[in-house]
């Protein structure tokens, strides 16, 4: 990653931004952190193990320090969180910079990617997409009432943690609507079910750039990301729209972004 | 500008979770369970995820407190210290070490309680130490 | 615990008493999950039905307080069918022809009587644990919140040891501790009858150590424990109390009584972040910090001895706790108070405490160790017991039922128990005012069962009376099948309609536990007034 590292400095000296996100190694343990002078750089980490929300971190630092360009390694995840979050006002455009970092080919099969790279790296081989739907094709072969029984037992063991909502960079609504009283009932292990996931799940359907962050997340191991990604692939097979993609183009069930949203957003 | 997180564990239950305090400028705004840690994995519960929310409540206490009449009121460390030591030196020596007795905490640090339990044995010279484990 | 939170994924039979894993300790239920995942039995036997309980394989309610009887009963179905581990009785236990003696008189058509919990049920469960090759026992304050918690505890470390399914990875019988550093505040002598590392105080040799390492004589005598510092309190022979982070005044059982008695002493002082409920009556507050704030380590459950780090510095004049003490200590006159950094504290603490011994912050700079860890060399200790027990031989206890303190009659037919909720700690001092989870769960409830809710004309979200010998409280009844019949139970978290003004003073005799798990109430609906 010496190219990269080379690039990043070189950001930070010539003042092309005022500091750059990524992850640090710190205590032996790689996390996130903002990197503001070049000899800090030696620290970096490109971890493939252990991904944090960088971008949406990248929210609640650009919202204090607006005049600020700031960096940000980003993987092809990122990359689409990005494209979401500028979309959505959460940043603003230039004021970020990504500095693109290729996945290896272990960790696209591991996270059945199909779109392991940003659009711009500066070393190493991008890893070819894996195409894998095998999770929930399996799923899907069950009957309905199978499959009902299944979900239903998976969201049962759900403690309400909101993990997947909390670490999802591309959630950023100011207020959540797995939080209003009219539409989940406050309080409750498991939370109403199956309305509590199914209502992440719609609200995700065009907005979900496929991270994986959330499954990482839930403690109880709920396939939440199955949800995410059987609801991604229906909005795809009806409007042709894959968020992350473009950023000039809306999503299909956007009425939000009409300047009913005032800058900046407030991430959680 | 300044953004970092810091490794730390969980202040609530004792499954003992490793979680990152994010520090932007000074100030803690936000909790992230830590990936790769071998109780949590990069999970945590609702508690822990907001861990840093009471922090800056507007209820800390900031200042020592002495009871004047019915009300407390502010009070500069050296006088509130020398206000508990002269009481308990009187007390000690009227009734004796073991008519003090002590409250540490499940809450703080092994080193709070140490030095606690060792302030309770060593120079009050008294055993009566117990905490709140049992309820 | 005897064993590791993440050693809990690979056992092939858990079983599940007293505690309500996925509110109180949510990620040592993930491990649950996993291992349920992999195909482990999972029992639950609780009088409630958890969240965690409609995964069993095997889920049943005992009666309250009847936990010796079901353990007893197991064991007897046990050793009749001959599922015992007799080579590690015979190699690794002392007192089986007793414990043999006592468990005959427990029957399955006796133990169904006393616990309701049916002859197959036993059965099963019994055979399950016992033909497990990694049978785990996980429990909670369920189990010790009685008068006989210290014979619940002994009672499942005896159907360990006679199925062998202990010291041995995946195993075990493992407590799982309500607060981040309860192990810690134990292991660190916050105990009034043993230094750090369970040292005893009447130790001649253990005293002398210390006498040594801090230079002062010290004292023999055991001191007292919470529950007897209230007594003593009220018989005027306690008269300064020095409260560092406790909340008495929510968490104690019976709270006009604590309050009254609080009130009494000639000097309180309470060392907190918060006014709680008990800084409320203290002579003197001295504002501690948060664990944002502050060095040092906590201990978890599984002995894991892992670093706090501080985030920000104290707010406004507030000062660690460790100083606050440090400087009391000195101006009374303590030598050995000036520490320069909470690692020297911690140098200290692992020289006079062996299973300490081989942890320093170095080493666990990066993770945690689990003690005891007695050299420098030492990895740690994953799980307990592996080739023997402390003491050489485990022990059996011979352990006859015995009653909980109070039982059900017709002025007071309901049994009531208390627990936590996922969304609060202890007392709520932090989570009450941490916006989301106080959003979560804002108030206090009672769970009771719909049909005894239909038989009183009590409907969801009604305030209720509750009444029991100590006192009565108003509060809001949440209809459930999670309680059975006649059982009711509220969250202890909440100063507004608080559980422990019903709560039960009864003390387990030796851990000195309140039997907070079973008390008898009356539930009434409350009169409407004629104008209202």
């Amino acid at each position: 990653m010496d190219k990269t590292r080379e690039k990043m400095k070189r950001m930070l000296e010539e003042k092309e931004v005022s500091a750059i996100l990524a992850l640090r190694r710190n205590h032996g343990h790689p996390t996130p952190f903002l990197f503001t002078k070049a000899e800090e750089l030696k620290d970096w980490v490109a971890d493939e193990a252990n991904r944090y929300p960088l971008t949406k971190l990248l929210i609640k630092i650009a919202r204090k320090h607006q005049s600020d360009v700031i960096g940000i390694i980003v993987r092809g995840c990122e990359e689409r969180s990005l494209v979401e979050l500028l979309k959505n006002f959460q940043l603003r455009q230039g004021k970020v910079k990504a500095i693109g970092i290729a996945c290896s080919q272990e960790l696209a099969n591991r996270c059945r990617c199909d779109q392991p790279f940003p659009s711009q790296v500066e070393e190493g081989q991008v890893a070819k997409p894996a195409t894998d739907f095998s999770d929930l094709e399996e799923i899907e072969k069950l009957t309905e009432e199978d499959r009902f029984q299944y979900w239903m037992s998976q969201f049962g063991k759900c403690i309400k943690c909101y993990g997947c909502r909390n670490i999802c960079p591309a959630c950023f609504c100011p207020t959540c609507t797995l939080e209003d009283a009219n539409l989940i009932k406050p309080g409750g292990m498991p939370p109403e079910i199956p309305i509590f996931h199914l209502h992440k799940a719609y609200h995700m359907a065009d907005r979900c750039i496929d991270c994986g962050l959330c499954e990482e997340a839930c403690p109880m191991g709920i396939p939440v990301r199955r949800l995410y990604r059987r609801v991604k692939k229906s909005v795809k097979d009806l409007f042709g729209y894959i968020p992350g993609e473009k950023e000039d183009e809306k999503g299909p069930l956007e009425f939000l972004g009409d300047g009913s949203y005032e800058l900046p957003g407030a991430g959680k | 500008m300044n953004y970092e997180t810091v490794l730390t564990t969980c202040t609530y239950c004792g499954c003992g979770c490793g979680l990152l305090l994010e520090v932007l400028d000074g100030e803690v705004v936000g909790t992230l369970p830590q990936k790769d840690h071998v109780i949590n994995e990069g999970g945590a519960c609702i508690k822990g995820w907001n861990a840093h929310e009471f922090i800056y409540h507007e209820g800390r206490l900031k200042h020592p407190l002495i009871r004047k009449d019915n009300s407390f009121k502010e009070a500069s460390w050296e006088e509130a210290l020398e206000v508990v030591v002269t009481c308990l030196k009187k007390i000690k020596e009227e009734n004796g070490p073991d008519s003090i007795a002590g409250l540490t905490s499940a809450r703080c640090t092994n080193e709070e309680n140490y030095v606690f339990q060792k302030w309770m044995r060593a120079v009050i010279g008294t055993n009566n130490v117990d905490h709140c484990a049992r309820l | 615990m005897t064993n590791s939170t993440p050693e809990l994924e690979d056992a092939d039979c858990i079983l599940i008493t007293g505690s309500n894993t996925t509110e109180a300790h949510p990620l040592v239920a993930s491990r649950i999950f996993k291992a349920k995942e992999k195909g482990a039995k999972l029992i639950v036997i609780d009088p409630r039905r958890t969240q965690i309980a409609r995964y069993a394989d095997l889920f049943v309610r005992q009666q309250l307080g009847t936990d010796v009887a079901w353990i007893n009963g197991l064991m007897h179905i046990i050793l009749r069918e001959g599922w015992e581990n007799k080579e590690f009785i015979s190699t690794r236990t002392e007192g089986f022809e007793e414990l043999k003696k006592e468990v005959q008189n427990y029957p399955p058509e006796k133990v169904e009587e006393i616990t309701g919990i049916s002859k197959g049920d036993l059965r099963t469960i019994a055979e399950t644990y016992a033909k497990a090759k990694k049978g785990t026992i996980v429990y909670a304050m369920g189990i010790t919140q009685h008068i006989t918690g210290t014979e619940n505890v002994l009672s499942l470390a005896n159907l360990a040891m006679l199925t062998g399914n202990i010291g041995r990875l995946s195993t075990g019988v493992n407590p799982l501790r309500g607060q981040n550093n309860v192990q810690g505040a134990c292991d660190m002598g916050g105990l009034p009858n043993v230094y750090t590392g369970y040292q005893s105080v009447a130790d001649e040799a253990v005293a002398k150590k210390f006498e040594e390492a801090w230079k002062v004589p010290l004292s023999r005598k055991p001191g007292l424990t919470i529950m007897e510092m209230f007594q003593a309190i009220e018989e005027e022979k306690v008269k300064a109390l020095y409260i560092m982070g406790e909340n008495p005044m929510v968490s104690d059982p019976d709270l006009h009584h604590v309050e009254k008695v609080l009130k009494k002493l000639d000097l309180l002082v309470v060392q907190d972040i918060f006014m709680t409920e008990t800084a409320k009556l203290a002579h003197v507050i001295l504002p501690g910090v948060s664990f944002a704030e502050k060095d040092g380590t906590f201990s978890a459950t599984d002995r894991r001895v892992q670093r706090v780090r501080k985030a920000i510095e104290p707010l406004g004049e507030a000062k660690p706790d460790h100083e606050i003490i440090c400087q009391l200590a000195q101006r009374m006159g303590g030598i050995d108070f000036q520490y320069d950094s909470v690692e020297e504290i911690f140098r200290e603490i692992a020289q006079v405490t062996p299973i300490y011994q081989g942890i320093t912050y170095q080493r666990i700079e990066e993770d945690g160790i689990q003690w005891p860890c007695r050299t420098p060399e030492d990895q740690g200790t994953l799980f307990l017991h592996k080739d023997q027990f402390s003491k050489g031989k485990g022990s059996f206890f011979p352990i006859p039922y015995r009653q909980p303190a109070e039982q059900i009659d017709q002025e007071f037919p309901f049994w009531l128990t208390t627990g936590r909720i996922g969304f609060h700690y202890h007392t709520r001092t932090m989570t009450g005012v941490s916006p989301s989870l106080q959003k979560e769960a804002e108030e206090g409830y009672i769970e009771i069962n719909p049909f005894d809710a239909s038989e009183l004309g009590i409907e969801e979200g009604e305030a209720i009376k509750v009444t029991s010998r100590r006192g009565e409280i108003q509060i809001k009844a949440k209809l459930t099948f999670g309680v059975g019949r006649h059982v009711v139970f509220i969250p202890f978290h909440f100063v507004e309609g608080a559980a422990n003004i019903l709560t039960n003073t009864a003390i387990d005799p030796v851990a000195k536990i309140p039997e907070f798990k079973v008390g008898a109430v009356r539930v009434e609906k409350v009169e409407e007034r004629m104008n209202a």
